[in-house]
């Protein structure tokens, strides 16, 4: 981590926190939209550019839209005071599953340890895409070695992905009171 | 941290880009009005861009630029929605 993290962390959680906090939605949104600009960079800057591309478009454009989109069909209520007031039992919530999560912060490599799987280090001989190449048709029997990965190797995350998005269809037909997408 | 090389004083001024990112934030909460607010994150939209391009002079990764190139234009759109939702009361496309 250097001076550009944890500058950029600090960043972060300053607009998350006001995001959260802030009384007027609207003025949540744009809020939100910095705190989307952040964290691309440090996707960026943590050698993720796929993740940052995908946050650029997902939390620039098309959320900031679809949430207008919302707002613009209900009601906001005229606001007194700039910032909502602290929910004592949620931030006792959100603090419990912070904690969680950082107890689990030392089972991690650190970013740019050699000995970290993707690397060649530990259980893996090599690197896994090295891996991937030379024994995907042995230990799964597909010609294509992408679709080994999604299907075989990770079968189990991408069928919980395909229960979540037809859960996420079956949530909005209901909400919606319809029985087919038109 | 005195910076050696050109690559870590790249690194120092994206981070003190950062640093003004921060400030420019104050203005994002604080600032009385909508206007006030979407000004400053199209600024803090345009100093991703320069951090970005900054970012990958430092850690030479030229790829990072594609980037800063989705977020110039994309980061436009969402200054337009807004600006349009503010007058229109509603329109948003």
């Amino acid at each position: 981590m250097s001076a550009v993290a944890y500058t950029l962390v600090v960043f972060i959680l300053l607009a998350a926190v006001a995001t959260a906090l802030f009384r007027d939605v609207l003025s949540a949104i744009v809020v939100f939209g910095a705190y989307s600009l952040g964290m691309a960079i440090l996707y960026t800057y943590l050698l993720a550019p796929d993740v940052a591309m995908t946050e650029a478009a997902i939390g620039a454009g098309v959320t900031t839209i679809l949430l207008l989109l919302t707002i613009a069909r209900t009601t906001r209520p005229s606001t007194d005071r700039l910032f909502e007031r602290v929910h004592l039992p949620a931030v006792v919530v959100v603090g419990a599953f912070v904690l969680v999560l950082f107890t689990l912060l030392p089972d991690m490599y650190a970013v740019g340890d050699p000995d970290a799987p993707i690397w060649g280090g530990g259980v893996l001989a090599e690197t896994p895409s090295v891996y991937y190449v030379q024994n995907t048709f042995a230990d799964t029997g597909a010609q294509n070695a992408v679709s080994a990965v999604l299907a075989s190797y990770r079968g189990f995350d991408t069928f919980g992905e395909a229960v979540v998005v037809f859960a996420a269809g079956v949530a909005v037909l209901l909400v919606l009171k319809r029985e087919v997408f038109t | 941290m005195i910076p050696t090389s050109i690559e870590e004083i790249f690194l120092l001024a994206a981070a003190l880009f950062v640093l003004l990112a921060i400030m420019m934030f104050y203005r994002a909460v604080a600032g009385p009005t909508t206007q006030d607010r979407l000004l400053a994150v199209n600024v803090l939209g345009t100093n991703t861009v320069v951090i970005l391009a900054l970012l990958a002079a430092g850690l030479d990764e030229p790829w990072f630029l594609d980037i800063a190139l989705i977020y110039a234009l994309l980061n436009f759109l969402m200054a337009v929605a807004i600006s349009k939702f503010t007058v229109e009361r509603g329109g948003v496309l």
